[in-house]
């Protein structure tokens, strides 16, 4: 594990030789609308963006890229008014732009969907959608903005289920996303930013987004598009921008000329594969469970959620952003008292009524959002670490000083400065450096169970790798350790197996060595925007007088989203969240055969017919199985593809 | 704001080690101010500088100062306490009353102990159900002095045992036990902040009450408990006062709230809580006293003090801005 660099240069750094990165080679390019050049900006001591570049054309679909914490979302706020640069020069139209405030970008023609919504919440869908226009001078035309709001949703292709009437606070998290989008839109700007568009959205929505997106170009807007999700980013954008650390080390390069590989190394500076080592080998058996949790339901985000969770195991919990997986592990944790359901710790009934009962019983719990969540600003780095101690502690003073040997032990295994102890803030730490600290704060305890939420936001690749060294050292010591994460290459990479959550409900639990991303996101896509494809199930079931399922099929294995069931006999065998092995389902040579035409088992006689079913776009949204009891007249294959095919082209 | 910030940078390193260490601690600094004050005063009135002056100095410290020690427990937890001047009014009146039909230690109890249900009503009511202590204070401190007119007849309480004058006059080593009180509970208060769970608790709480109740530190105690010592503080200053001049007034206390609050302010407390020191505190009573004392001494008319007492706050509170150059919390 290395953190710097002894040549200098980080390796991946391309130099200009191969990637343009001069000034007279994009001039060689048609002008370019936004120029960012040398972008610094720092938050109390932290370089957030120090000599990053941008440059974007109208008719382009530019992606800006980097690893979580690069500065990806800083530099689009800078861009877009909603933070004051440091230093560096922004050009716009030729002329040197320096937004004030979002509203004087926003005048010039600079408009950005935003990752955490800047949505007012009692205000409805259409108030919201035309927010920026309340800081313009002059009357609203209500009915104009009514029709020109049911366009652009119907673009988006929400209009039947996204009433404008709505109170905000009342849609579920890709409503909302969907809405924030709908707002930059109605503004009609020469340049949008999106800034992680599709945290929130499912499948289908994102391919709308993208096609409103390729719209756009083509009307010869600009459009930047941050990510981190590659299959994304080489789907949508022309060119792509790279930042790693606050600096841009490849800019606008043709996203064609590049693959997946070299875009990770320019992001993380290294082999991605490197962070992941020494993956766990899934022992067969586990004892009896250390937690478990039965049907916990916290409403409105969580609805019911089941999971187990063993000694010595790291478990992912695995969904989109608002799948309500922070409020489950803070239930867990005892931040929500009043949540429903069951939970068993080593066996017993366990309830707990405070964090601090929760702490005492053995579970430790490191939280989103560090800055509000965690850290303590006005103590100084050892009372930040002996925070949670000082929660757990039963005396009437400190106890600081029993625990110091231990601090001193963590210190070292953390590769954290001593002196720095003493330090006043936390807040001019690195977030690696922080988070460090946080883990080091539980670790001090010695809990059963650790619960780690987005563990590596905002953290640098080093530490990163070495949060993940630490997490599988702990799990090898017989600590149960829980993930929650957005990055699904991270959970795929560091969890045995995984619960994936939607909607507030736990849908699956599966060994992380049977997935990659592409199934998890499937599994991860709310149900809420798959209620066309489960009416689809439930037609064919009952019309057919069979069963109905929605699975993606691999080479031997069977991956359930889903399965309607109208006559017990044509059950296949599997339900939603099952992954089963073809021969461990009662339809296993149908599965194997991937036949155009109904299979029929040789010892069951059931009847099945298995269609692969793909986006507009041609992504894989896996298949759609039919399948029939014995005895009975085989309908025909074609009819049902193509009533299939109808609902997968006109998606969500 | 990036201007100040780049000659902060530019100054750090020039700094030497030592003396930026010193800066750095805000007792220090606010200690450097009140030398400045009395540096000036002592050079402006003869009268200033004297054994007798300094001792009256002390003396007239006691009151502000106790409510001072409550107000800091409530300011570092992000709170304010409007109350404490008609709290002070109200236990006043009670300890009157008591004083009619029990002894003394009992009479100084029950007032002690009223004050500190009224600050746990507050309390419960801030902490547990989450009102604004600025808005449930407020009525607390309208309730608290128009219940000391109701119980009191809208009238000093006068007869008052003369032994309770041996509370504030009796000496040790030539100094009040009055003052040796304000002493001791500045003592154990500064113990208490650095050296327990709970006043630990109490500054987290200030500082990010998230944060603290994801640490588990009992955070619904702790946010109620400040309230109880401020109210039962105000118990204490009250019957210190009352020992001193043999009389109780339901009026004792008005506007005491301010000076305790621009005490704990000028102290280097910031108002969004974690952040304050109780020596601070401290020194923020003696600035405030000497100011007053100064400006008697040199004749200025009291119609001037106000003014003059405003200025020092805003100018305190500015210069600690500057100086800390800290823009990071909201």
């Amino acid at each position: 594990m290395t953190r710097s660099w002894p040549g200098g240069t980080p390796p991946g750094h391309f130099s200009p030789a191969i990637f343009p990165m001069n000034r007279s080679d994009v001039n060689t390019q048609p002008a370019a609308l936004l120029e960012a050049r040398d972008i610094t900006k720092s938050f109390a001591g932290t370089k957030a963006l120090a000599g990053a570049h941008f440059a974007l054309r109208g008719f382009e679909i530019h992606g800006l890229l980097g690893a979580n914490g690069a500065g990806k979302s800083t530099l689009s706020r800078v861009i877009t008014g909603h933070l004051a640069r440091d230093g560096g020069t922004l050009t716009y139209k030729g002329r040197p732009l320096a937004p004030r405030s979002p509203r004087e970008a926003l005048e010039a023609g600079i408009a950005m969907v935003m990752q955490e919504t800047s949505l007012a919440p009692d205000m409805s869908v259409l108030d919201n959608i035309f927010l920026p226009e309340l800081g313009r001078p002059g009357r609203l035309s209500y009915a104009t903005n009514r029709r020109r709001a049911a366009e652009i949703l119907d673009e988006l292709g929400h209009a039947d289920d996204l009433s404008l009437d709505q109170e905000l606070r009342n849609l579920s998290a890709a409503q909302r996303q969907l809405v924030e989008i709908a707002k930059a839109l109605a503004l009609n700007s020469d340049l949008i930013i999106f800034d992680e568009p599709t945290a929130s959205l499912s499948p289908g929505e994102v391919e709308r987004l993208f096609q409103v997106i390729i719209r756009l170009r083509n009307a010869g807007r600009a459009l930047g598009f941050v990510s981190h999700r590659l299959e994304e980013v080489f789907a949508l954008t022309d060119r792509v921008t790279v930042i790693r650390e606050g600096r841009t080390v490849a800019e606008s390069v043709d996203t064609a000329s590049l693959n997946q590989s070299e875009l990770i190394r320019l992001m993380v500076g290294r082999e991605i594969g490197a962070i992941y080592t020494a993956r766990h080998v899934v022992p067969a058996k586990r004892g009896e469970p250390i937690l478990e949790v039965r049907n916990l339901r916290l409403p409105p985000m969580v609805t019911d959620v089941s999971l187990e969770l063993h000694r010595g195991e790291i478990l992912g919990l695995g969904g989109l952003v608002g799948a309500g997986r922070s409020e489950t592990v803070e239930a867990i944790f005892g931040l929500y008292p009043g949540a429903g359901g069951t939970m068993k710790l080593d066996g017993v009934a366990f309830a707990p009524r405070s964090p601090t009962e929760a702490i005492r019983a053995g579970i430790g719990f490191i939280a989103e959002d560090r800055r509000t969540q965690s850290i303590i600003p006005d103590f100084t780095v050892r009372e930040n670490l002996m925070l949670a101690h000082l929660g757990a502690h039963r005396g009437f003073g400190l106890g600081y000083r029993a625990r110091q040997a231990r601090v001193d032990e963590l210190m070292t295994m953390l590769d954290l400065p001593a002196h720095r102890l003493l330090d006043d803030s936390m807040l001019n730490f690195s977030g690696g450096m922080q988070q460090k600290v946080i883990i080091a704060r539980w670790l001090l305890l010695e809990p059963k169970i650790l619960i780690l939420d987005e563990p590596t936001k905002g953290v640098d690749i080093g530490t990163r790798s070495s949060i993940y060294a630490i997490l599988r050292e702990i799990a090898a010591r017989g600590v149960a350790v829980l993930v929650v994460s957005s990055d699904f290459q991270e959970l795929i990479g560091l969890c045995e197996r995984i619960v994936v959550m939607s909607d507030g409900r736990s849908i699956a639990s599966v060994p992380s060595a049977l997935l990659d991303e592409e199934k998890l996101t499937l599994f991860a896509a709310p149900r809420s925007s798959m209620a066309r494809n489960l009416d689809l199930l439930r037609g064919l079931a009952q019309n057919h007088g069979g069963a109905a399922f929605w699975a993606i099929v691999d080479e031997n294995r069977v991956f359930c989203l889903h399965t309607t069931v109208s006559d017990r006999d044509a059950d296949p065998g599997f339900g939603a969240g099952a992954t089963p092995r073809f021969e461990e389902t009662r339809i296993g040579a149908a599965l194997r055969a991937r036949s155009a035409a109904f299979v029929r088992e040789p010892d069951s006689g059931l009847a099945s017919l298995v269609v692969q079913v793909k986006s507009p776009r041609g992504h894989d949204l896996g298949s759609i199985g039919v399948v029939l009891p014995p005895g009975l007249d085989l309908p025909e294959a074609a009819a049902i593809q193509a009533r299939i095919a109808t609902v997968f082209e006109a998606i969500q | 704001m990036t201007q100040v910030a780049g000659n902060r940078a530019a100054g750090e390193g020039r700094f030497p080690a030592v003396a930026k260490r010193l800066t750095g601690r805000l007792e220090v600094r606010m200690l450097g101010l009140a030398l400045l004050i009395a540096l000036s005063l002592s050079i402006l009135s003869p009268y200033f500088l004297t054994t007798n002056n300094l001792l009256n100095l002390l003396d007239q410290s006691v009151v502000v100062g106790i409510v001072a020690i409550g107000m800091s427990f409530v300011i570092l937890t992000g709170g304010i306490d409007l109350s404490v001047g008609s709290v002070a009014g109200l236990t006043g009146v009670v300890l009157g009353l008591a004083l009619q039909r029990f002894d003394i230690p009992v009479s100084i109890l029950l007032a002690v102990l009223s004050g500190g249900a009224i600050g746990l009503f507050s309390g419960v009511l801030i902490g547990g159900f989450g009102l604004a202590s600025f808005v449930v204070t407020l009525g607390v401190m309208a309730i608290g002095r128009s219940l000391a007119y109701i119980f009191s007849g809208q009238t000093s309480i006068t007869n008052i045992p003369p032994a309770l004058n041996d509370l504030v006059y009796t000496t040790v080593f030539g100094v009040q036990t009055n003052v040796i009180t304000l002493l001791a509970l500045y003592a154990i208060a500064y113990l208490y902040l650095t050296h327990t769970k709970g006043g630990r608790t109490v500054y987290a709480i200030g500082s990010n009450r998230e944060a603290a109740r994801t640490a588990g530190l009992n955070v619904l105690f702790y946010s109620i408990l400040p309230y109880v010592i401020s109210g039962a503080l105000s118990a204490v200053a009250v019957t210190l006062l009352s020992s001193q001049i043999l009389s109780i007034d339901p009026l004792a206390g008005n506007g005491l709230e301010l000076d305790a609050i621009a005490a704990v302010v000028i102290g280097g407390a910031s108002l969004y809580g974690g952040r304050g020191t109780i020596i601070g505190t401290l020194i923020g009573v003696f600035i405030m006293v000497m100011i007053r004392n100064g400006l008697n001494l040199m004749g200025v008319s009291p119609f001037w003090q106000g003014s003059a007492i405003g200025g020092v706050i805003i100018a305190a509170v500015f210069a600690e801005r500057l100086l800390s150059g800290d823009r990071m919390r909201r």
